[in-house]
């Protein structure tokens, strides 16, 4: 059990006998009222997100979770198919319930996983990651106003907003939480 | 913060302040200063108050306490025969989560109108905005305000009626149809309140322009009076940008209720304080006593820094504050 108030990001808590993560958590104190903590929390298996307003005294009831290495390996427009890194096993999770992550992913990179009694809770994708621009539109010539940007499609087909200079096979670092471009990276 | 934007920040607080004052001197509302060390405050079990030790080669020690609102000393101003008063005073509230929307030291302006209701206080509010305002301030910070009850937001954004459920047991029934897994069978009506006003309605609530949440149900305590002919007080808040910024009463003044409150209110306080280290205040047993000589009054009090917040567009406190708490405890 621990304290609604000490309830965090990641946070994995048991909600009738479901696993939830927490995915967001904001204090709150009404006008003429005590604490609370506003969750919102994410059921991985399921995909169903849950809106909880807790006391922050109230009890919540935690679940011990487990990092596991995954190697991930391919998607067939369903399922990620993912291979433990120590058992060889492989693991299959719906897409649906990582929305976008197909975009963030690269075959053959290895993620830390969050692990619940075998089920797989999340899947960590660093908030800041390398991709080569596959695809770039050329800047147009004469095109020099400041701050000007155009889109460009990743390796992994996820499409960011850069500065017109990026170009073909060059590498970028981007905000995988906001997929958003952070700098053009030398290799 | 930048130097640059400390500066500007410094300034848009002159500058708002100043205009305040001139809008309420040019209503004779008089301004005032109280203490912010008080030996007794109102009970509200709720908040966590600070403690210090006042000492002397002469006189006896004795525990004081940082104010958390210049009420106690306003309304007693108000019962001695003083028009209508205003005043910018600092308020500290111990405990409070220090983060975007928080610091445990802030600037409350309040001000005590007489004559006036809580209906009035909002036009009076509305006129001192849209007079005083910074001059970049975004529109959905400016009059004119929208205007709601607590129960049509509840009726709106969560299909509950609270004038149909005024028994817990029949909102623990509603919180459970809604999905909340945390409320419990025996808690305090008003705890099942904030769960499913905080879960559904507060974060739906319209931001395009301030709004005016009225008619708190009254089974949240407080120095309001109640609405005669329905199970609501005559209280709002209002909200800018979906953030909570001001609190106003059409005062209580009738001294048993003020006395009831006081007992009940201090009797949760100590129950929920005495097993814990947390400062349990002293309280004035004789404070009804000014409310013999009370008259019709509404208060209102709004927190300076968050409004500065929403007029300079600024979405953290510490914005707006030169030297944050975060900051100085580092």
């Amino acid at each position: 059990m621990i304290k609604a108030g000490q309830i965090d990001k990641g946070t994995a808590l048991l909600i009738k006998g479901q696993p939830f993560v927490c995915i967001d958590r904001e204090f709150v104190n009404p006008g003429k009222g005590s604490a609370f903590v506003r969750l919102k929390l994410k059921n991985p298996g399921t995909g169903q997100i849950l809106a909880e307003t807790m006391k922050s005294q109230d009890n919540a009831e935690d679940i011990t979770v487990e990092d596991r290495d995954c190697q991930y390996l391919y998607n067939d427009g369903e399922s990620f198919h993912l291979m433990l890194t120590d058992t060889y096993d492989q693991i299959e999770v719906p897409m649906a319930n990582f929305p976008d992550y197909e975009f963030l992913m690269k075959d053959g990179d290895t993620y830390r996983c969050t692990f619940w009694e075998e089920q797989l809770l999340d899947i960590q994708i660093p908030s800041k990651v390398v991709y080569l621009v596959a695809e770039a539109e050329e800047a147009i010539k004469g095109d020099t106003v400041q701050g000007a940007t155009k889109y460009v499609v990743t390796e992994t087909g996820l499409k960011v907003k850069c500065p017109i200079f990026i170009k073909q096979g060059e590498k970028i670092r981007v905000n995988t939480e906001t997929k958003e471009y952070l700098e053009r990276v030398n290799s | 913060m930048k130097h640059i934007d400390k500066l500007k920040a410094a300034k848009n607080r002159s500058t708002l302040y100043s205009n305040i004052r001139n809008f309420f001197n040019q209503k004779n509302y008089l301004e005032v200063e109280t203490p912010s060390l008080s030996p007794t405050l109102i009970p509200e079990s709720t908040i966590e108050n600070f403690s210090t030790q006042f000492t002397s080669e002469f006189l006896p020690s004795k525990e004081l306490y940082l104010i958390p609102s210049p009420e106690i000393f306003m309304k007693q101003l108000i019962s001695e025969g003083f028009p209508s008063i205003y005043q910018f005073s600092k308020c500290f509230r111990n405990s409070e989560q220090i983060g975007k929307q928080h610091n445990i030291e802030f600037t409350m302006l309040e001000y005590y109108s007489i004559n006036m209701d809580e209906q009035d206080s909002i036009e009076l509010t509305s006129e001192m905005i849209r007079k005083t305002h910074l001059k970049d301030c975004p529109s959905w910070a400016l009059p004119p305000f929208r205007k709601m009850s607590v129960n049509d937001a509840m009726k709106q954004y969560c299909d509950v009626d609270l004038e149909k459920c005024q028994k817990q047991s029949l909102l623990y029934e509603k919180a459970i149809k809604l999905g909340l897994s945390n409320v419990k069978r025996n808690e305090s009506w008003e705890s099942t309140f904030n769960r499913i006003f905080l879960t559904f309605v507060e974060p739906n609530l319209p931001q395009d322009k301030p709004l005016i949440l009225d008619n708190y149900p009254k089974q949240i305590d407080c120095l309001a009076t109640n609405d005669k002919s329905s199970p609501f007080k005559k209280r709002w808040e209002m909200y800018i940008g979906g953030l909570e910024v001001a609190n106003c009463y059409d005062e209580l003044k009738d001294k048993e209720k003020v006395e009831e409150y006081y007992k009940k209110e201090y009797s949760t306080l100590i129950r929920e304080r005495s097993l814990t280290n947390r400062v349990i205040p002293d309280i004035d047993h004789e404070y009804h006593e000014i409310f013999n000589s009370f008259p019709q009054t509404s208060g209102v009090a709004i927190g300076m820094d968050r409004l500065l917040m929403s007029q300079m567009n600024i979405d953290n406190i510490e914005g707006v504050i030169l030297f944050p708490f975060s900051d100085i405890i580092r």
